[in-house]
């Protein structure tokens, strides 16, 4: 009888325990759901993470008032292809101009696939062009963007060449979403908050390589966010989480967040391979009075298979 | 009786334990690394004055402690005249950005530029401003409006009167399209001038070298090469060496070098790396030319932090740190003066 109440109260001190790490983990878990549900894709993983590489495809949307939350485009397409094992990784960016078979839609850009479909048809236009497989995906729109890099107290990044804009669209948080303003992000190596970061990655007017630039500071800003998340453990995921509120989407389960982070520990950058698709493996063309980006597969297959099953 | 009152306190002490367990969570949390206002911290001292800009204020360095000598309101790139009487700094605005001389408390304001406009794309952009050896001058950034194709924005290297009352402006440098511009002036005492230049090579790649330029429109030299990707050039008082920033291509990384700087053979000596590390940005020379101030964080996720460098011999001591937990404007170089 003793020992049955002995048992009782530990039961509920581990209860009660419980009940706390709940709590304190709850933004965490109402990210995901929301996200689970938007993207019909099942986020809560169950399994162990693995030590066994993976793939994920970033997006990233400009999902500012122009736009119906349900007609987005993907400005930005990322893979990126992690080997915890050997701490290789590899990222790809994908022209969001490439022009594409989407599965049962015909053929666009590639961007248009998540506006078709969401993450599931994105996911499915670039695994079929790109022959390759896909574990996971993780969205982000514009303030998602700018939060994370506020949450994480900036980002540290060398611009290369000064990046001028004088139509950069002024889409967060103005009442107009047409309007536009200046930009001058300056070169040399800078501390960047949310904002500035946003318009380093998103200014493509004054630059003669166009969206390939803008791909090439994508990826750099991407490794200055691994860089700065170095510091951060599970213990940050609520804040985080709750500073979202619905601007990221992703099917990785906390198993997998939490090797990502462990890995952005562990990786010291120079074992990551940046891939941007310029010339010769595409080309500018027109199709129906569009400006496009026409693939050479014949190129970029072999490319894309060094790195991504 | 006593059954109900023990069972009434092991609920609260269990409510009790999940709260506990709640902000024992909270405590493993990083967050994010911390930053201090200047004026709250206080380092080594260095001998006379250092100016640097965080947060849009310029903070002077005197006797190891920092005094905030303008509002918080867009200050950036500072630059002393060669008597280290005036200053001259950038402020800027949403759009714009505008000239101004100050003294060396950051009183007596003059405006020397006017680049507002109501009209979004006819506002005006100018940089880096430095006073030429005689002081008579600016060289500084300026976006001329190219005529044909709006979208187009690089920034050129322009020369005026420091003279609020002035109107003139020479235009010295015409960069490569689409490159962002020509940056960085440093006018030398035989007239002519060492600035950074970008350029695309045939595999897209954006390189930046030092360039010098003897006169107004000359095409000049290349004084370092497109690989090693240099920029952010400081000339020492006796320009006899050229400190620079090279990133070799590197995403996140960096080094300061020094190299014997020829002006008569338009060339640099072998450089030599002072300080390498993740990011390093902005070299300046003290006013006696054998330390250069730099900055660059102390971590790789760290705000940018003031260092010291022996400037002439690459086996001296490694770096010195004279600045803790704040997060310098990476891009407004220290102003060392007497």
């Amino acid at each position: 009888m003793h020992m049955q109440r002995v048992l009782v109260v530990a039961a509920g001190f581990v209860l009660a325990g419980l009940l706390g790490l709940g709590a304190y983990f709850l933004p965490v878990l109402q990210t995901a759901t929301s996200a689970a549900a938007t993207a019909a894709i099942p986020n809560l993983d169950p399994k162990p993470a693995s030590a066994a590489p993976f793939t994920v495809l970033l997006l990233g949307s400009d999902d500012d008032s122009k736009f119906p939350p349900d007609r987005l485009n993907t400005q930005s397409m990322i893979l990126v292809r992690v080997d915890p094992a050997s701490r290789q990784a590899t990222m790809l960016s994908i022209p969001r101009d490439l022009w594409v078979p989407i599965p049962d839609q015909g053929s666009g850009k590639i961007s248009w696939a998540y506006q078709l479909g969401g993450a599931q048809e994105a996911i499915a236009a670039v695994e079929s062009n790109f022959k390759v497989h896909i574990d996971d995906y993780a969205w982000i729109g514009l303030n998602g963007l700018v939060k994370l890099i506020d949450q994480l107290g900036g980002v540290n990044v060398v611009i290369t060449n000064p990046v001028m804009d004088d139509f950069y669209p002024s889409d967060l948080g103005s009442g107009y979403p047409y309007d536009y303003y200046r930009v001058a992000v300056l070169p040399g190596a800078v501390h960047l908050d949310g904002v500035h970061a946003l318009q380093y990655v998103r200014s493509r007017h004054g630059d003669l390589r166009g969206d390939f630039a803008r791909s090439e500071r994508q990826q750099q800003v991407l490794l200055a966010i691994k860089a700065q998340a170095s510091h951060l453990n599970v213990a940050d995921l609520p804040a985080l989480a709750a500073a979202f509120n619905g601007e990221i989407k992703t099917s990785m389960g906390l198993g997998r967040m939490r090797q990502v982070m462990t890995m952005a520990n562990d990786f010291d950058g120079s074992g990551i391979h940046r891939i941007v698709l310029l010339p010769p493996y595409t080309s500018e063309g027109f199709v129906g009075g569009q400006s496009v980006v026409i693939p050479d597969w014949s190129a970029i297959l072999p490319l894309v298979h060094q790195s991504f099953p | 009786m006593r059954r109900p009152l023990i069972s009434a306190a092991l609920v609260i002490l269990m409510l009790a334990f999940g709260v506990g367990v709640y902000q024992a969570a909270g405590y493993l949390k990083a967050g994010r690394p911390h930053v201090q206002r200047p004026s709250q911290t206080t380092g080594p001292v260095l001998p006379g004055s250092l100016y640097v800009i965080q947060a849009g204020a310029l903070y002077r360095y005197q006797h190891g402690k920092f005094a905030q000598i303008t509002k918080d309101n867009g200050w950036m790139q500072p630059a002393a005249d060669p008597s280290g009487n005036r200053l001259v700094a950038v402020s800027r605005e949403a759009n714009h950005s505008e000239l101004y001389l100050m003294d060396r408390n950051g009183s007596g304001l003059a405006q020397l530029t006017h680049n507002a406009s109501s009209t979004v794309e006819q506002n005006h952009w100018v940089f880096y401003p430095s006073f030429s050896a005689d002081g008579s001058q600016l060289f500084y950034d300026y976006d001329p409006k190219d005529p044909y194709n709006a979208y187009r924005v690089d920034l050129s290297i322009f020369a005026s009167p420091a003279d609020p009352n002035s109107k003139t402006a020479v235009r010295w440098t015409y960069p490569n399209e689409y490159t962002g511009g020509d940056v960085n002036p440093m006018p030398l005492r035989s007239g002519g001038l060492v600035y950074t230049k970008f350029s695309i090579d045939d595999k897209s790649k954006v390189h930046s070298q030092l360039w010098l330029q003897a006169r107004p429109g000359s095409a000049g030299v290349a004084l370092t090469d497109p690989e090693a990707d240099c920029l952010q050039p400081a000339l020492s008082p006796d320009e006899l060496l050229l400190a620079m920033v090279c990133t070799n291509g590197e995403p996140l990384g960096g080094q300061v070098s020094v190299a014997r700087f020829y002006a008569a053979t338009s060339s640099l000596g072998a450089p030599a790396v002072l300080a390498r590390g993740h990011l390093v940005a902005s070299p300046s020379f003290s006013p006696d030319g054998k330390t250069l101030a730099y900055l660059a964080p102390a971590t790789p996720d760290g705000g940018f932090q003031l260092w010291t460098v022996p400037a002439t011999d690459s086996t001296a001591p490694p770096p010195k740190q004279i600045t803790t937990n704040l997060d310098l404007d990476a891009g407004s170089a220290p102003v060392w003066i007497n």
